[in-house]
């Protein structure tokens, strides 16, 4: 089967003040469909780098990167904007919700971008918030959800394209526990239906849920470790 | 594309409303820039259709010959007013002479009151001849007579009066045959003028009477000034007018070496310098109200760079779910292009309330080329107001822009 990513000889330099900082530092990984990953490692590691790289927000100074067949490293900004629409769903840490629009609306988003009719995409965007368990919350703007609704209303964001990854950079980092683990178990869930899941942390027990694990250090890949047992789904 | 149409359409709003005090603050320097500038035009507008009226007695065939230049260029003012009278008699020279001339009527003018037992107006009165009538196409006998060449001759004392005189001195009753005083002069009311209106708005022209040459002159001497009244039969007016100097200058006797000491008026002169004047009036009220257009454009210009600044998270979100640079770029133009769109028409529309109130004084009426027009303009000083910040959003780099506090 072909590589879903391919990373190869990733480099990204940023010039501070006119020192180097080697963010990414030589970087080769590919992901499989259906994997569940998590990345590790110390800030400054290169994690976020390495999260805007795959997210398509950034490409790199040296290296080639393939999605789905796809050269990201020469695409333009209106390309990287079509495949972050397409292929990408994100997850933030501080959930980046719209604050003067609906769940429904928030969640409308994507679509709106990806040139859909209105009607399809309140179809869409209501399927995604059932998903996550939000029917009830529909029309509720953010100051009036909870933290672990405002980040379910970013999954089922992340999720209304049907993306070929989602990408969840510290998603429980700015919940209480009993919500992270909520959001945990609704990552869980999607990636037993069989969707391709990246998690951004510096949290053992969140990676813990993933079958890989990539440990990140000085923007070089430091190990790459697979848990033997794959996680039965809730 | 029509649908990211209809959603920056919304997005925009939206923005719009939830900013309520700031986008009123914002867009009132629209609505003042806007409504100056419908207004200007309005009463530029207004100006010229009165003009227009107003020089409906002053037909292009139709010259004025007095001691003055209207419009007097370089010709100093004393020399002028040093130079001999007009005659009432070059009036049969003149008609004699020339091929071009169809009627002359000699006009001598002053004010005065004019009073009836204890009512009284203050008005003015001429004193030309019975020619007058073919001479001035607006003037026209709506009630009674005009006066004859007998009455003229004789010095009768009979008067045809302007309506507004008709209307104060005779409110509920027929004018004609009744007595009216001018001093200590009885007159006889033998006609009324149809009217004419008011005079670039300013003043009456049916606050008048007209009386016998003839009488004016055994009356009231040789003071005030006349002036000829010269009809053409051409429309050829230089070439006559080339003629009517000549005669003059023959009639005056002068060498050829002298400059002419009379002026020959005509419509198109005083056309040609509302014309100036219009230029210099409109020109320049509409450039001073332009800048407030384009201090309201800054006020949009500036707001719009604070809505990015303040929403750069929102940017940088919208980019990483999909937005291209051309998107952002739209939503942020449409926001400027609404502000000014509604303020532009909310400023239109007072200026159309105001020239309804300022129509009771002076007329104006608001051109629908105008109205139109004011509305495009708002929506340019929107898409170039807007495009600066718009642009700044839109090239946002998404990474920098999610990480923006």
């Amino acid at each position: 089967m072909a590589d879903l990513i391919s990373l190869s000889g990733i480099k990204r330099h940023y010039d501070v003040g006119g020192e180097v900082v080697r963010a990414l530092d030589g970087v080769d990984l590919t992901i499989q469909q259906n994997e569940y990953i998590s990345i590790m490692g110390p800030s400054g590691s290169g994690k976020s780098t390495l999260m805007n790289m795959i997210g398509c927000l950034d490409t790199p100074t040296e290296g080639i990167y393939e999605f789905e067949g796809e050269l990201v490293h020469e695409m333009d900004d209106n390309q990287l904007a079509s495949i972050r629409n397409r292929k990408i769903g994100f997850v933030f840490q501080t959930f980046n919700l719209l604050p003067k629009a609906t769940a429904l609306r928030n969640v409308e988003v994507p679509l709106i971008y990806a040139n859909i009719s209105r009607s399809e995409r309140i179809d869409r965007a209501k399927k995604a918030l059932i998903a996550v368990g939000l029917e009830e919350r529909m029309h509720h703007k953010p100051n009036e959800l909870s933290g672990g609704q405002r980040q379910r209303v970013a999954i089922a964001r992340a999720l209304v394209n049907d993306p070929s990854i989602i990408l969840a950079d510290e998603p429980t980092g700015n919940l209480d526990s009993k919500s992270g683990v909520e959001i945990m178990k609704i990552l869980d869930k999607l990636h037993n239906n069989g969707n391709t899941i990246i998690l951004v942390t510096h949290e053992e027990y969140i990676a813990d849920h993933a079958e890989r694990t990539i440990n990140l250090f000085d923007g070089k890949i430091k190990d790459d470790i697979r848990t033997a047992k794959r996680k039965v789904g809730t | 594309m029509l649908g990211l149409f209809w959603e920056n359409l919304r997005i925009s709003l939206g923005s719009i409303f939830a900013n309520k005090t700031r986008s009123i603050l914002t867009a009132l320097g629209i609505v003042i820039g806007v409504l100056s500038v419908t207004l200007m035009g309005t009463l530029i507008s207004g100006l010229d259709r009165t003009f227009e009226k107003s020089m409906a007695g002053f037909r292009s065939d139709v010259l004025m010959i007095s001691r003055m230049e209207w419009f007097s260029g370089d010709t100093d003012w004393w020399e002028m007013r040093n130079r001999p009278r007009i005659r009432e008699e070059y009036a049969e020279k003149l008609l004699d002479r020339s091929q071009f001339v169809e009627a002359v009527a000699p006009v001598s003018e002053r004010g005065g009151s004019i009073m009836r037992d204890d009512k009284r107006i203050d008005s003015r009165f001429f004193g030309t001849t019975p020619n007058y009538l073919q001479t001035n196409i607006s003037a026209e006998v709506e009630n009674g007579r005009f006066f004859t060449d007998g009455e003229n001759r004789s010095g009768a004392r009979v008067l045809v009066i302007g309506g507004d005189v008709a209307d104060a001195l005779f409110p509920d009753e027929d004018p004609i045959d009744k007595y009216v005083k001018i001093g200590n002069y009885k007159f006889r009311v033998i006609g009324v003028l149809k009217k004419m209106g008011k005079f670039m708005g300013l003043f009456s022209m049916d606050n008048q009477a007209t009386m016998p040459f003839g009488t004016y002159k055994r009356l009231y001497a040789r003071r005030g000034w006349t002036t000829l009244r010269v009809k053409l039969n051409t429309k050829d007016v230089d070439s006559a007018k080339e003629e009517v100097q000549g005669i003059f200058r023959q009639i005056r006797r002068l060498k050829p070496t002298e400059k002419d000491n009379f002026g020959i008026n005509q419509s198109s002169t005083l056309e040609a310098q509302y014309k100036a004047i219009k230029l210099a009036i409109g020109g320049t009220g509409i450039f001073i109200t332009a800048l407030s257009l384009i201090v309201g454009g800054i006020g949009i210009m500036n707001i719009m760079f604070v809505s990015v600044k303040e929403r750069t998270r929102e940017i940088g979100v919208r980019k990483a779910l999909g937005a291209t640079q051309t998107m952002i770029l739209g939503q942020f133009l449409m926001e400027a292009v609404m502000i000014c769109l509604i303020a532009g028409l909310v400023g239109m529309g007072m200026a159309y309330g105001l020239s309804m109130v300022i129509n009771k004084f002076f007329p104006s009426a608001m051109p629908i080329g105008l109205a139109v027009g004011s509305i495009l303009l708002s929506v340019i000083i929107g898409v170039v107001s807007g495009l600066v910040p718009s642009y700044r959003a839109a090239r946002l780099d998404p990474i920098d822009a999610l990480r923006y506090e």
